[in-house]
């Protein structure tokens, strides 16, 4: 408890020093320059008019269009810290785009023998986030790893992730770390410790990360680069510590605390693209920060990388753009196919137009206010796109291009990005995914089921992989029922090479399983095993208990013939529910039948057996008497009259 | 006569595994209901420690398996599926054989000496039980061994037999009060064989489990503090699902006790019927456990036809039986409409729970009722006598 107010009032100084840290950097920013669009090697192209045509492009190098500001940037700067940032934007098939915005950032250099106790000390910062380290000092952090993605990556049409899924995770928060600890318990309380401090500072139910949740990887997630995991006490140990949230929402207000970690907080620079409503209304996007520990002989510093990576269907972003409102597309828009019968009232509509061009700014909604300013490197924007593609960069008014597509932002005037086509099919090939995996649950009832994990291998070579499953400790998984099916006559000696298990705890501890498999080269198969669904507890259901239970996704690490990384979709288990209607008509039907049975029971034992009339006679309380005797009254009127109801009486 | 017996004890025998060979599949149905299967006594549970066991995976640190380690380290030595299907079979066999053994230890008994295990061998409830291979068959057949030893009065084997049968599923150690008043001469050597069997078996336990003691509260933990919650016809499940958390500690101290409540007072009150009193004890067990079964139920009904001469004095014997056809019939039914097709709720399925409940006791009153009556009566039915108890 101590420890955590504690971690609340360092938090709550850092924020502070923060805000203040805020109020510098724009300052710097606003006092900053009145720079041009240098263009060293750029070509240049003046057209107001924006329709302008390839042919039309000069591949010349010509003089900035506005010139005579004072750039200081130009020279060696004063401003140059350990920061930079970049976006790659890359056209994926059928009119998808990706955009990938990395930001890297290095700290100054970390005093290593700073204890626990030392965190609150003065320490130096300048682009390396102030909110971050001294969670990470308090928390004895080495590497740090926080994924927010969402949505569907359709690796068959799009190809490998990212920077082979690397920087990607779950639908949902995932979050793992590397923590220096003395004992697992110790690093477990760090953990949750780090858990809650992240949960404030990125504004997501971090907090709710709790044993139960919490997994020690053993194959999977393992650390890159030895130098990065240093021990700053030789008598502790790293824990690898791992957890994720599939139910977490993805939204705005997560973006704003990853922009608020840069030193441009998003107001310059490439990061002053992002709005929130435009990533999020992607179709996949990933935001994911990635801090270690790297020393060399001398000193220790932390590198930390962001990611904002989205894609977007480009029509329908456009689209929204102009008409926030949808309406139904106009006569003279529709796209009918001329070799058909057509009339207002018919139309075989064809396929997507393949001609498509297009600003950033339109699909942003914003531009590029000039660049970061704070870093010697300025930021860039690369388009990594097909030949017929041309990328082409607007400062002001002037349209330039590069050999490469990449383009430096310089200076504070606001750049956009021209992207256009006559096909938009043709794109930069990306390379295919080594394996397919997806999951899904198998069962009707909601007393169990079964999990179908299906492996396909397309490639030609042997795919060794790592697959790591936690799952929540009320799928009470089987896993003598585990199953394989395969067309290739495939037996699970063969695939599986290696298993981990720890079967969950209630309430303590997840399910964790990780599979050594090897694939074979063109194979599918299918692994499955079954569970039961345990009932929780009243109070533990959610208040939406009938939507069901978001099973976090699996993680795939491809070790050979390339390192990659992949993740399942997510599942929703659906639990049965008890009647939340009912706490008190159980205690009390449960009761009544419990009394009735010992009741009974027990005044027939302890009573003693006498006849009807004995007992009628013998019971000596005056009520009795009086009772017996109009009892007895009453008997002497109907004896006559109805025969039948002394033997009644008797035999009660 | 004897033939007759032999023939009962292989029509045991046989229809076991004969339902067992022919529909493979039935075994899994059956295991899967809720009726005939509970977390603690089912067979993929077994599995899963077989199988947890035989990879080096931590059998008891969590996880499925809730039954006794050397349970799980003899289904590992025995492995082939028929040859299990074999194993309990001759489980049931056995106890029909023993229950025939019991009713010659009655010689005045004018039923003849097959019939309880016939009525055994054909009682639906005790069938399905075994072919779901529920592991209550063998707690059943360590009560039935530690009865007909007491009954044959072989100390030795029915103190062992009841420390078998309570580490095997706990609650069948309070049948040790009853068996007192079956060997009234040799209590305290009836405890301390007891205590040393029972103590070499979890120390043996310990041993094959990597000594460590963990299996504990995984067996015996979650039978008396009821932690996997899953629908069951006892009186528990849906209590501790509605209950609020502050109350929870309480009234599983409250359960228990009420497990134990009536053993001792039907052990002091039958004590000249120890047999009587023993069966009791036995039905109150089923009536109060925490993870019950029909299987439960139908081994305790076998019992009744011993009570042959008490059958005037029944007072309920239509509602009972009517009761339990009731819970035979629409509990499958009304599990059904909860789970899988979600056109019924969980109350459901609870009424029925209820109504089991009331089914064993209208049972258990019936058969103290008709004792103290026959105890009033001196051994020679009087039906027209009309008693009631002050």
């Amino acid at each position: 408890m101590k420890a955590l107010l504690l971690l609340h009032t360092l938090l709550l100084v850092s924020f502070a020093e923060l805000s203040t840290l805020t109020v510098d950097d724009e300052l710097v920013i606003l006092d900053g320059n009145l720079s041009a669009g240098n263009s060293e090697d750029n070509c240049v192209v003046n057209d107001p008019s924006f329709g302008i045509k390839e042919e039309e492009v000069v591949e010349e190098q010509e003089p900035p269009p506005v010139s005579g500001h004072f750039n200081p940037f130009q020279k060696e700067s004063l401003m140059d810290y350990p920061f930079e940032e970049r976006l790659v934007l890359r056209p994926l098939p059928r009119n998808f785009l990706l955009a990938s915005f990395q930001f890297n950032i290095t700290s100054d250099e970390l005093s290593i023998d700073k204890g626990a106790s030392h965190f609150n000390s003065y320490a130096h910062n300048t682009v390396f986030p102030r909110s971050i380290s001294p969670i990470l000092e308090h928390t004895n952090t080495r590497q740090l790893h926080l994924r927010f993605t969402h949505g569907l990556w359709d690796a068959e049409s799009w190809g490998q992730l990212p920077h082979n899924g690397s920087k990607s995770g779950g639908t949902g928060v995932e979050i793992w770390a590397v923590l220096e600890s003395d004992s697992k318990q110790a690093a477990f309380a760090q953990w949750i410790s780090l858990a809650n401090s992240l949960s404030g500072l990125f504004c997501t139910s971090i907090n709710f990360i709790g044993s139960d949740k919490t997994s020690y990887p053993v194959f999977s997630f393992q650390p890159s680069g030895e130098n990065s995991l240093p021990l700053f006490n030789e008598n502790s140990k790293l824990y690898l510590v791992r957890a994720a949230l599939a139910n977490e929402p993805i939204c705005t207000e997560n973006l704003t605390p990853f922009l608020k970690l840069l030193p441009t907080k998003g107001k310059s620079g490439v990061a002053s693209l992002l709005d929130g409503h435009k990533v999020f209304d992607s179709h996949w996007h990933s935001l994911s920060i990635d801090i270690e520990t790297r020393c060399d002989d001398t000193s220790c510093k932390y590198h930390m990388e962001e990611f904002v990576e989205m894609v977007v269907h480009v029509p329908n972003a456009l689209d929204r753009a102009e008409k926030p409102i949808p309406k139904p597309v106009e006569e003279h828009e529709l796209r009918c196919d001329e070799s058909k019968p057509h009339d207002v009232f018919e139309c075989f509509p064809l396929p997507e137009s393949t001609d498509r061009e297009f600003e950033l700014s339109k699909l942003f909604g914003r531009y590029i206010l000039g660049t970061n300013l704070v870093s010697r490197s300025p930021s860039r924007v690369c388009a990594e796109v097909g030949p017929n593609w041309s990328a082409l960069v607007k400062v002001g008014n002037t349209y330039f291009s590069t050999d490469d597509n990449c383009f430096e932002i310089k200076g504070d005037e606001l750049h956009d990005l021209y992207l256009q086509t006559s096909d938009t099919a043709q794109v930069a090939s990306s390379e295919d995914v080594p394996i397919y995996v997806s999951r899904s649950l198998t069962g009707y009832g909601q007393d169990g089921g079964g999990l179908r994990t299906v492996f396909k291998n397309p490639s030609n070579e042997t795919v060794s992989l790592v697959y790591f499953e936690s799952l929540p400790w009320f799928m009470r998984l089987y896993l003598s029922s585990l199953k394989i099916e395969s067309e290739d006559g495939l037996q699970l000696d063969d695939v599986i090479t290696n298993t981990f298990y720890l079967p969950a705890i209630d309430r303590q501890r997840p399910t964790h399983l990780e599979y050594n498999l090897k694939v074979p080269p063109n194979s599918t198969f299918a692994l499955s095993y079954q569970f039961d669904k345990a009932l929780l507890k009243y109070a533990e259901y959610p208040p939406d208990a009938n939507h069901g239970f978001d099973i976090e996704s699996a993680v795939v690490t491809v070790l050979s013939p390339l390192k990659y990384e992949m993740r399942t979709a997510t599942l929703l288990l659906s639990l049965s529910t008890p009647d939340f209607s009912m706490p008190y008509n159980v205690i009390i039907l449960t009761s009544t039948i419990m009394g009735l049975a010992f009741g009974t029971i027990f005044n027939l034992m302890v009573k003693k057996l006498v006849t009807v009339e004995e007992a009628d006679k013998s019971n000596g309380s005056v009520g009795s008497r009086i009772i017996f005797k109009f009892r007895e009254r009453i008997k002497a009127i109907f004896k006559k009259k109805v025969p039948l109801f002394d033997e009644s009486k008797k035999n009660q | 006569m004897f033939s007759r017996e032999l023939q009962v004890v292989v029509a045991c025998l046989g229809s076991r595994f004969g339902v067992s060979l022919v529909f493979p599949l039935l075994q899994q149905q059956l295991d899967k209901s809720v009726e005939f299967s509970t977390p603690v006594t089912s067979y993929r549970s077994l599995e899963e420690g077989v199988f947890l066991l035989r990879n080096d995976f931590p059998v008891y640190s969590g996880g499925v398996v809730h039954h006794a380690p050397l349970l799980v380290v003899l289904m590992s030595a025995l492995g082939n599926s028929a040859l299990t299907s074999l194993l309990y079979a001759c489980a049931d066999a056995l106890i029909a054989y023993q229950l025939i053994a019991m009713t010659r230890c009655f010689p005045k008994s004018k039923i003849p000496a097959w019939v309880p295990g016939a009525l055994y061998v054909i009682n639906p409830l005790v069938l399905l039980s075994s072919v779901s291979k529920s592991s209550v068959v063998f707690t059943n057949l360590a009560i039935t061994t530690a009865l007909l030893s007491a009954m044959q009065k072989r100390t030795l084997v029915a103190a062992a037999a009841i420390a078998m049968a309570g580490y095997l599923s706990l609650y069948p150690l309070l049948l040790l009060v009853p068996i007192f008043s079956l060997l009234p001469q040799e209590k305290l050597k009836v405890t301390f064989i007891c205590l040393i069997v029972l103590s070499g078996l979890l120390l043996s336990s310990y041993k094959i489990n990597n000594d460590d003691w963990n299996y504990l509260f995984s067996t015996y933990g979650v039978i008396s503090t009821f932690s996997k919650i899953i629908p069951n016809l006892g009186l528990w499940w849906y209590f501790f699902v509605e209950l609020f958390e502050m109350f929870i500690p309480f009234f599983k101290a409250v359960f228990n006790l009420f497990v134990v409540s009536c053993i001792i007072p039907f052990s002091l009150r039958f004590h000249d019927q120890p047999f009587y009193a023993f069966v009791l004890c036995l039905g109150w067990i089923t009536l109060t456990k925490s993870y019950p079964t029909l299987g439960d139920g139908g081994f305790l009904l076998s019992f009744v036809p011993f009570f042959q001469p008490l059958y005037g004095y029944f007072r309920y014997s239509v509602i009972s039986t009517l009761l339990f056809i009731h819970v035979i019939v629409l509990s499958p039914i009304f599990y059904h409409l909860w789970v899988d097709l979600g056109s019924g709720n969980s109350n459901f399925f609870y009424a029925i729970s209820l109504v089991y409940a009331l089914a064993v006791s209208t049972v258990l009153v019936d058969l103290v009722w008709a004792m103290l009556r026959i105890e009033y009566d001196n051994g020679t039915p009087n039906l027209n006598l009309k008693l009631t108890s002050i």
